[in-house]
């Protein structure tokens, strides 16, 4: 289909390119580099900091993106260029990356960020500066109402949809006596306060909430405070100490365990065949795609691992131990494509169309699974500026990961928090 | 409110620059770390308790150097390597302004840190006068000027300019936001190898020697390599004929403070003191003047430490020295240990930098370049997924920092001889210090095996 378009565009550009040689060469030449330069997204990428292991698969999505819609014709007929900048994975470098990429690369938009807090850093820069920011972070800050129109969520969905969707399975199939342990810090106490409500809403409760410090290392003097009666137990501990802590979970509860449940984000890049994982066979996590090649495999799934070089084990081509962030570097894949089709809607040409393209996005709805989406469907809401899709809930089976629900789209709407529509540009 | 995802690798955090990287960490909380580092403390006392059976002809032989032929003199081809050595710091500082915007892309910040910082920096203490080879200075100069100087800097001065060197560069190495972006790294670097050359001019070649860094960290272990074919012995032996001059005292303190710093400030212990969560690390930019005070009190800490260990010495040996001569020169005993801290720091990151420098080489532009035929080229941290990888890595770390405990040990040992009566009272003078290399092999190791956050 875009390679239908493209060349029909490439008729169109060179008919009207050969209309204008006739009557000025001058203006043709010109005519001809306008409609010929490349479209620059500038990628803010972790390439060092804490976030340096997703920006690498980040960047690799983002280069296997660009390279698949370049190859289809581009955008509007142009070429699309990655200007990658490092930004430390700290708030403070964000915010001066988007600064140079719209003052001083001539980006025609800025995105690909993940870590919250250097969204949080960047987006009053994306602002003040008028430069389309579209992030692939799954934070729950831009439908919260937190930041403004320039940035965006179109390609990932955040956590509080992730979380709040997980509570009809956890509840009807695995138990409706939680007990959640997590880091005690604002990514714990989201899935703290999100499942909370989530669970109650479906009939369940939590009988405990076991706050982890961060700095701790050790686990095992926590785990008597688990309620005798839990039948499920939520974990969502980040950090080098995660292995330390499954282990010694491990450990703890012997063959007897309650039913698990925890978040992909504490074991993403990690290989699930690691030792001291094997106590997780039997357990369950939040996926936010599936890393392992599912039995109904889609054409799309397929298609996006061999275009970013990832096994059916969500593992580098080159290498099965140099395992992938499969669970959210769809975001940045998906994104591109949105960005794409934006433009196209809006025609954009150049920075002068930068609220005509946000507008476009905003006017987004429906987004069908397919080599675009290969996430799976979405449903983009214009006045949060926030996608919504399926959650996937996977099951540890002989150290793959094997999916045993999918949720709906619906189970993760939630009320709108704000309506960026309403500002100005 | 955000989700801020963590990972098992966060890691690394290179100057943690371009570095940034790997999920060993996760690996090394599962691996007996504690055990592992009881027997190399346990190593490094044992040999402490052998000093005092040690007889001082074995400790003089092993650092003695036999003497040998000069060969020919090679500083016209020497010259030749630096003039080539500058042309390609011109190509990479042009990469840097005008190359690709990523530092993992880019041949600046990956020449500079991972080949030269890491690399060259290693390979200094194994290779005599490597400096001589590639420095980007001494060629030019000998082509264009030679001889020529204004006004030389006081000899007095020895290497004090290049303490205060030394300190600026920690300071941009651990505590700048973002010293492996590729034009802001081309534009200091361009200014510090203008800069010297300035002073060069001016003051003459004998300038390197006191104030360019890479003259004084790779001079000094540079010492620890088996000497030129003038002379050569066991490594360490030219520590034992060294000047003592306090100066180069307190470069190799510096020089240990700094390596030191830079595996602390990773640490969670570190990040805890300064009230920064370790999972929620809030970027350089958020930490640069507990970093410079970090730096600072590390240097201070270091140098006051060793100061009373050497104090205490003199004092149980009841002995008559020159003290600044004493610390000047018992100082140098310490360059094994940060030579090999050096090493163990970088190791991980390294092991992925260079790959990434490989990528860079075969595409310098970042262009979709295959000069190498290699592509499809996928840089991989995978050996950090496996434990038996992490296991030889961290081992391998651990080993080179228990082997320079050692080495000092053994060398501060040969020095005493040099300043106290022989016998056992050296061994007497120079247990504090021996006891500090202890603890010190302890931190070395509790570094390597600590969870970090930065």
């Amino acid at each position: 289909m875009s390679k239908l378009i493209t060349s029909r565009r490439g008729l169109l550009k060179g008919a009207a390119a050969g209309g204008l040689l006739a009557a000025s060469p001058l203006v043709s030449r010109y005519a001809q580099a306008q409609s010929s330069a490349p479209i620059r997204i500038g990628f803010q990428q972790h390439s060092t900091g804490i976030g340096a292991a997703y920006g690498r698969w980040y960047g690799r999505t983002t280069e296997a993106a660009a390279k698949a819609i370049n190859d289809a014709g581009g955008i509007n007929g142009r070429p699309l260029e990655i200007v990658a900048e490092d930004d430390g994975t700290d708030p403070k470098r964000g915010a001066e990356v988007v600064e140079k990429f719209a003052n001083q690369h001539e980006c025609d938009v800025a995105f690909g960020t993940l870590f919250s807090h250097v969204v949080f850093g960047s987006a009053p820069a994306a602002g003040e500066l008028k430069i389309p920011y579209f992030v692939v972070s799954e934070g729950h800050h831009v439908a919260s109402g937190a930041l403004n129109r320039y940035t965006l969520q179109p390609g990932i969905t955040d956590v509080k949809s992730q979380v709040q969707a997980m509570a009809p399975y956890v509840s009807q199939n695995l138990g409706k006596k939680v007990t959640m342990i997590f880091p005690d810090f604002a990514f714990g106490h989201d899935h703290r306060d999100f499942f909370t409500q989530a669970i109650e809403a479906q009939g369940g409760e939590v009988l405990e909430h076991i706050a982890i410090p961060p700095t701790e290392t050790s686990f095992t003097k926590y785990f008597p405070k688990i309620p005798r009666d839990t039948e499920v137990l939520y974990h969502v501990m980040v950090g080098p100490a995660v292995l330390t802590f499954v282990k010694e979970l491990g450990e703890f509860f012997g063959p007897s365990a309650p039913a698990i449940f925890g978040f992909i984000d504490s074991l993403e890049a990690v290989d699930m065949s690691s030792p001291g994982l094997e106590f997780l066979d039997g357990t369950y996590f939040w996926e936010g795609m599936p890393r392992y090649a599912q039995a109904d495999q889609t054409e799309y799934d397929k298609a996006f691992r061999a275009a970013v070089g990832v096994d059916e084990n969500g593992a580098s081509v080159s290498d099965a131990k140099d395992v992938s962030t499969y669970a959210h570097m769809f975001g940045c894949w998906e994104t591109l494509y949105i960005i794409k089709r934006g433009m196209e809607a809006s025609g954009y040409a150049g920075p002068q169309d930068r609220a005509k393209l946000i507008e476009a996005v905003e006017a987004m709805s429906a987004m069908d699974e397919g080599f675009e989406h290969p996430q799976g469907p979405k449903i983009f809401n214009g006045k949060t500026h926030q996608t919504f899709g399926k959650q996937y809930i996977s099951r540890v089976e002989n150290g793959r990961m094997v999916r045993v629900h999918s949720t709906s789209i619906e189970d993760t709407f939630y009320p709108d928090e704000v309506d960026y529509t309403a500002q100005s540009f | 409110m955000a989700r801020l995802i963590g990972i098992l690798g966060l890691a690394l955090v290179w100057p943690e620059l371009a570095l940034a990287h790997a999920g060993d960490q996760g690996f090394v909380l599962l691996l007996p770390t504690d055990v592992y580092a009881g027997a190399g403390v346990a190593v490094v006392a044992l040999t402490v308790v052998a000093l005092f059976a040690l007889p001082d002809r074995v400790s003089l032989a092993m650092f003695a150097a036999r003497a040998g032929k000069a060969r020919r003199d090679w500083q016209g081809a020497r010259d030749v390597t630096s003039v080539l050595s500058f042309l390609m710091l011109a190509g990479i500082v042009a990469l840097g302004m005008a190359g690709p915007r990523d530092p993992l892309s880019n041949l600046m910040p990956l020449t500079f840190w991972t080949l030269g910082w890491v690399g060259v920096v290693t390979l200094s203490g194994l290779i005599p006068g490597l400096w001589h080879w590639v420095n980007p200075w001494t060629g030019l100069y000998h082509w264009l000027a030679p001889g020529w100087r204004i006004r030389p800097l006081p000899a007095r001065w020895g290497l004090w300019p290049a303490v205060l060197m030394l300190i600026g560069f920690a300071a941009f190495l651990l505590a700048d936001i973002a010293p492996d972006d590729p034009e802001r790294l081309a534009v200091f670097v361009a200014c510090y190898w203008a800069a010297i050359m300035g002073a060069v001019l001016i003051s003459g070649e004998s300038v390197l020697n006191q104030v360019e860094l890479g003259h004084a960290i790779m001079g000094a272990f540079g010492k620890l390599t088996w000497g030129k074919s003038e002379a050569r012995g066991w490594p360490g032996w030219q520590i034992t004929r060294a000047d003592p001059m306090a100066a180069s005292g307190a470069f190799a303190l510096t020089l240990l403070a700094v390596g030191s710093f830079d595996g602390i400030n990773e640490t969670f212990w570190w990040l805890a003191q300064i009230g920064v969560n370790p999972l929620e690390f809030p970027g350089r930019s958020a930490v640069v003047t507990q970093t410079l005070i970090g730096l600072a009190l590390s240097i201070a800490g270091l140098l006051a430490v060793f100061l009373l260990t050497l104090w205490l010495g003199v004092k149980i040996a009841s002995a008559q020295v020159d003290f600044p001569r004493l610390v000047g020169h018992m100082a140098l005993s310490l360059l094994p240990i940060a030579f090999v801290y050096h090493i163990a720091h970088y190791l991980t990151s390294f092991l992925v930098m260079i790959q990434y420098t490989v990528a860079a080489l075969n595409d310098p532009l970042n262009t979709g370049a295959d000069l190498f035929g290699i592509e499809p080229f996928r840089v991989t941290t995978g050996f950090f997924n496996r434990l038996d990888w992490v296991r030889v890595i961290w081992l391998t770390q651990a080993g080179l920092v228990v082997l320079g405990h050692v080495w000092s040990v053994l060398l501060a040992h040969r020095i005493a001889l040099d300043h106290f009566e022989r016998g056992r009272r050296a061994a007497l003078a120079t247990l504090p210090l021996s006891l500090f290399m202890i603890a010190y092999t302890l931190l070395g190791l509790w570094l390597l095996a600590a969870p970090r956050g930065a």
